[in-house]
C-alpha cells in the first residue's frame, strides 16, 4: 500500500474503501468483459460477422489492458482483488456480455457488445465525478479508460445503425489513452 | 397494483434473501433478478427498499435503466406528496 498516496485521498474526503470497492467491480468487469468478448469474437463469423471481428478483437484487448492498468492502483490504496475467480465474476459491475442464444444475429452480438460498453462508460463517468479534484491518479487513470470505452461504444453503435462515431479504427497500437499507465 | 408504504418497502432490501424493491418517482420496481442489484446492492452506493427518486440525478444513468425492471407497485406516500 501506498500509505501516503491513500491518506491523501482520505483527507480530500473521498472514502476510501467505498472507491476500492467500486475499482475492484470495474477491474472485474473488464476483466470477465474480456473473457467474454473471446467467445463472442470467434463467433463473428460470415459476411457480417468478419466485418465486426476486428473492432471486437480490439475492444478485448483494450478491456484486458484496463484491467492491468486499475490492478496496481488498487493495491496502493489498500485494497485487494478477489481470491477466487467466481467471486470476481459475480462482482463484476456489470453484467456478463454472454454469447447471444443465435450467435449468427449480428445485431444481437452488437447489442450485447455496446450495453457491455454503455455499463462501462457510466461505471468509469461514476469515478471520475467521484474523484474529480479529490484522488488524481485515480481520476487520471479512470479518465483514460473512459475515453476508449466511450470510442468502442461508438464503434458498435455506428455498426448498429445509431449514427456515425466519428472515429476510425485503431490503426497500430491499441490503448492510445490508457498506455501511459501499463508502461 | 401493490400500493407499498416506505416501511414496507424497506423489508424488501434484498439481503438475506429477501426481494430487492427499489422505488421511483411514486413507481416501486423489482430489481430481485438484475445482476446490479445483487444482495440488494448497486455500484456500492445504493441499497434497495428504499425510494431512490433524490438518487437518480447523480447517477450516471437516467430513469430509462429503470423500465427494464418488472413494475411491482406503486410507492404510497410518494402519491400522496404528489
Amino acid at each position: 500500500m501506498a500509505r501516503v498516496a491513500r491518506e491523501m485521498v482520505e483527507r480530500a474526503g473521498i472514502n476510501v474503501d467505498t472507491l476500492l470497492e467500486l475499482l475492484v467491480k470495474n477491474a472485474s468487469a473488464e476483466l470477465t468483459t474480456f473473457y467474454y468478448y473471446t467467445i463472442l469474437r470467434v463467433n463473428l463469423i460470415g459476411l457480417e460477422g468478419e466485418g465486426i471481428k476486428e473492432i471486437a478483437e480490439t475492444a478485448r484487448i483494450e478491456d484486458r489492458n484496463h484491467f492491468e492498468a486499475l490492478v496496481p492502483r488498487i493495491y496502493e490504496l489498500g485494497g485487494q482483488l478477489p481470491a477466487d475467480m467466481k467471486e470476481f465474476h459475480d462482482v463484476s459491475a456489470c453484467p456478463p456480455a454472454s454469447l447471444p442464444k443465435n450467435p449468427t444475429d449480428v445485431k444481437a452480438m452488437l447489442t450485447v457488445l455496446v450495453e457491455a460498453e454503455r455499463c462501462a462508460v457510466r461505471g468509469y463517468t461514476q469515478i471520475c465525478n467521484m474523484t474529480a479534484g479529490k484522488d488524481h491518479r485515480t481520476y487520471d487513470l479512470s479518465l483514460a479508460i473512459l475515453n476508449e470505452e466511450i470510442e468502442h461504444e461508438s464503434w458498435f453503435s455506428e455498426f448498429l445503425g445509431e449514427g456515425p462515431s466519428g472515429h476510425y479504427l485503431r490503426r497500430g497500437e491499441t490503448s492510445p489513452f490508457v498506455r501511459k499507465f501499463l508502461e | 397494483m401493490h400500493w407499498f408504504t416506505t416501511v414496507e418497502l424497506a423489508q424488501y432490501d434484498g439481503r438475506n434473501g429477501a426481494p430487492a424493491y427499489i422505488a421511483y418517482a411514486g413507481t416501486v420496481y423489482d430489481a430481485t433478478h438484475s445482476f446490479l442489484w445483487q444482495g440488494g446492492r448497486h455500484q456500492v452506493l445504493h441499497a434497495a427498499g428504499v425510494d431512490l427518486t433524490g438518487s437518480l440525478d447523480q447517477a450516471p444513468h437516467g430513469a430509462d435503466l429503470l423500465a427494464r425492471l418488472p413494475v411491482i407497485g406503486r410507492l404510497r406516500e410518494r402519491m400522496d406528496n404528489g
